[in-house]
């Protein structure tokens, strides 16, 4: 008996490590299902008319948009009979994470919601989905082509995008006319750097022992980093590299952006708590009427003060405290040096995946059906609605028409203008390129950029220690000298 | 004559080993999957350019990246110094509120234990949320108002490299010793009486008493807690995370912060296993060198 019980308990110990051991190996087998159960991203053979599953991990790109998972995932259905599209929602805070975790464990979904920015790193971990030559001529010609050309990297198409929203800065229309600024004129014709410094000037007011600033831009934490990006890509430097490949942030018109940085705040125009001015404070403090102007400024933003103003005259509890109404108005960011105004652009959309294993034809083909099925006509007509965005594809400019949307014309007429020029794509820059600007970027322009706010260091000292990294990671012939 | 029991007792052994085998296998499997393999993984990591297609090896290369990154020797820096602001200022301020929760009656000890325990409980995201209010660098900011009060002027708390790290070593002060005061007061009740009541009959103080009894009866329970406290401090993340995010200049980034960073956000995973066996072997000789000075007296 006690023998056959010493049988017993090994055996179980065993096949408790085996089977432990085994879930552990299957990871790297050849079958290994994707994240949400299919064996899709793998690239698992799919023939043509079989059934096939494609994996989407989606954030809530707008208010209402996971809500109507469900309903894309029939409609899509109902368009391929013999394809599944599985959605996996994720919030934007879980996004980043969830993915690099598939990515790197090598079972990526075969379709995710990201900026076009992110292309280059998961090229460069060779995770991409190249779909170059499975998108059809009529899916090309649906696009807009600047757009379709930020999810290129090299030669190569990795996604299709969703829309193309411009960066720029937005204003209390009630104080802009205070302040005498021609915000029409601005909209239509932009400003320079020294206009824009004198508007902010004659913004910045103090009722009843509290201050209004001209200008408040999030810069806390990672946010500084989109505050310098849209001021140096005015300042001559729509990219960190010139067309020659060289690194454009060592030129002498950085660190006058710079200077003008700490200008601002010694003009008293923006707080000197700036750097610690986090998204939700700047918008807080444009609601409730402590600055003229705000940044970033988004479309979508419009429509937000707008439901902000209809609880404040609906004495509804859940407007912001202390809140204003407030007209939001879209204007352009002052230009530097006498350089053409570059409007910061930033493109989401669905970038495309493979697993281990390469997929096969029919399944990038399946792929390509679901992106293209998400960034166009309908879905996509009924998100950009719901972002004040512009819509990039003809067939849901087509689908817009039946949809209402209440937009301030003039903004909507602000944003074409700006749309007219904004930055072109770069897919010839090389990753391992991208990847070392970003590190640059992460490691010393931003860390110096806040000490620079906080006025622990002079726009000198900054521009020299971004020199220094340049020139350490790009070589002295790697960056521009002027 | 001799030998029949002697084998008997031999088989004994040998069937209670297998028995003993049965019932940690779960725990050594577990142990092995969860600890023993990432470990190892790490280790091998270490010497690759990872890639999830494919891994290439590179020798010691991601360590001599690392000893050449001046990012590096700065975070390891800031963690030194937030380790030694935290960790015995922090053992200081429990052993004090344990000692002044132990003469009460159990009922509102229980409360007391409760209390201090409760941000153990709740989600650090949440305590951040909360702390980063109290951090807010316009006037109206919680802790400005009461900077004001007493006639100082508006701090930029978290956004000045003066103040960024004083402002995480002062959130680590005053919210995180509901472990510390728990394992504090469970020793402090193992105290005999008997030493107490020597003591009053030799007519001596309070503080006496405190130096002379309760601080070396309570040594081999400092000794743990600060092993564990620097062991946690030299692995402090979250705080710089959701706080600063590393910033300003650099000025609370801590090595944990920097070694994720590498990994998730620049997927660099070769230098990042290397940074962190790095950090276990500085941990591991930190607590070596804590029981060598500091544990020679302990009876465990």
């Amino acid at each position: 008996m006690k023998r056959k019980l010493r049988v017993l308990a090994s055996i179980m110990a065993l096949t408790l490590s085996v089977t432990s051991l085994a879930a552990c190996g299957s990871s790297k087998g050849d079958s290994s299902p994707s994240p949400s159960g299919s064996a899709s991203a793998s690239g698992s053979a799919a023939p043509s008319g079989e059934k096939d599953t494609i994996t989407a991990l989606l954030p809530p790109v707008s208010p209402t948009y996971q809500d109507n998972f469900a309903q894309m995932e029939k409609e899509f259905n109902a368009l391929y009979p013999n394809l599944t599209l599985k959605i996996e929602p994720a919030s934007w805070e879980d996004m980043s994470q969830k993915l690099d975790t598939q990515v790197n464990a090598g079972s990526p979904p075969d379709i995710a919601f990201i900026g076009s920015g992110g292309i280059a790193k998961y090229v460069d971990q060779g995770m991409l989905m190249d779909i170059t030559d499975s998108v059809t001529p009529d899916m090309v010609s649906d696009f807009d082509p600047l757009p379709l050309e930020y999810m290129k990297n090299g030669n190569s198409l990795y996604g299709l995008p969703a829309y193309m929203e411009v960066h720029a800065i937005g204003g209390n229309k009630q104080f802009l006319e205070q302040a005498g600024i021609d915000w029409k004129k601005v909209q239509q014709e932009g400003w320079t750097y020294e206009q824009f410094r004198e508007a902010i000037k004659k913004g910045v007011v103090t009722e009843n022992g509290k201050k209004r600033y001209g200008f408040v831009f999030a810069t806390a934490g990672v946010a500084s980093r989109d505050y310098l990006t849209i001021l140096v890509k005015n300042a001559g430097m729509p990219d960190p590299f010139t067309s020659d490949l060289k690194y454009a942030y060592t030129s002498k018109n950085y660190l006058e952006v710079l200077k003008a940085v700490r200008q601002m705040i010694d003009d008293g125009s923006m707080p000197k708590e700036l750097s610690s001015v986090d998204a939700g404070k700047r918008w807080n403090m444009f609601l409730t009427g402590q600055t003229m102007i705000t940044g970033k400024g988004l479309a979508v933003f419009e429509n937000s003060a707008k439901k902000n103003n209809a609880k404040i005259d609906a004495n509804d509890g859940s407007a912001v405290k202390d809140s204003i109404k407030v007209d939001y108005v879209v204007l352009p960011v002052p230009s530097f040096l006498g350089q053409p105004p570059v409007s910061s652009t930033v493109v989401d959309g669905y970038v495309t995946f493979r697993g281990k294993k390469e997929p096969t034809a029919e399944h990038k083909a399946n792929v390509v059906k679901a992106a293209y099925f998400l960034a166009s006509g309908k879905v996509a007509a009924t998100t950009n609605n719901d972002l004040f965005a512009a819509h990039i594809t003809k067939s849901a400019k087509e689908a817009a028409k039946s949809m209402t949307i209440d937009r301030n014309p003039d903004n909507i007429a602000a944003v074409d203008v700006m749309l007219s020029h904004a930055a072109k794509p770069r897919p010839d820059i090389p990753t391992d390129k991208a990847a070392q600007a970003i590190k640059l970027e992460d490691e010393v322009i931003i860390p110096k950029l806040q000490a620079l706010l906080a006025n622990e260091i002079k726009p000198e000292a900054m521009y020299e220690a971004v020199k220094a990294a340049a020139i350490k990671a790009f070589g002295e012939d790697g960056v521009v000298k002027d | 004559m001799n030998q029949l029991p002697i084998t008997v007792k031999k088989r004994k052994n040998r069937g209670d080993g297998a028995w003993g085998y049965a019932f940690i296998a779960v725990a050594l499997v577990v142990y092995a999957l969860f600890t023993a393999y990432p470990v190892a993984s790490a280790f091998i990591i270490s010497f690759q350019k990872y890639k999830p297609l494919g891994s290439t090896f590179i020798g010691w290369e991601n360590y001599a990246e690392t000893f050449q990154d001046s990012l590096f020797w700065k975070s390891l820096r800031n963690t030194v110094v937030y380790t030694v602001l935290t960790v015995p200022v922090g053992l200081l301020i429990s052993f004090s509120i344990a000692i002044l929760i132990l003469p009460l009656k159990k009922f509102l000890q229980t409360t007391f234990k409760a209390i201090y325990y409760l941000p153990a409980v709740a989600s650090g995201v949440t305590l951040s949320v909360v702390w980063l209010w109290i951090y807010d660098p316009l006037p109206a900011g919680i802790l400005n108002q009461v900077v004001h009060f007493f006639g100082g002027s508006n701090q930029n708390w978290l956004g000045a490299s003066a103040t960024a790290m004083f402002s995480l070593v002062l959130m680590s002060w005053l919210s995180s010793h509901g472990t510390a005061i728990i394992i504090y007061l469970a020793a402090l009740l193992g105290i005999d009486d008997s030493y107490y009541e020597a003591a009053d009959l030799d007519g001596a103080t309070f503080l006496q008493k405190i130096w002379h009894i309760v601080i070396p009866c309570l040594k081999p329970t400092t000794l743990f807690l600060f092993v564990t406290g620097i062991i946690g401090s030299f692995q402090v993340f979250q705080n710089a995370f959701l706080m600063t995010g590393g910033g300003p200049d650099n000025a609370t980034t801590m090595v944990g912060l920097l070694i994720f960073n590498n990994a998730f956000k620049y997927f660099e995973f070769g230098e990042a296993a290397a940074q962190s066996l790095i950090l276990a072997v500085i941990i591991a000789g930190i607590s070596l060198i804590q029981f060598k000075f500091l544990g020679k007296d302990v009876e465990y």
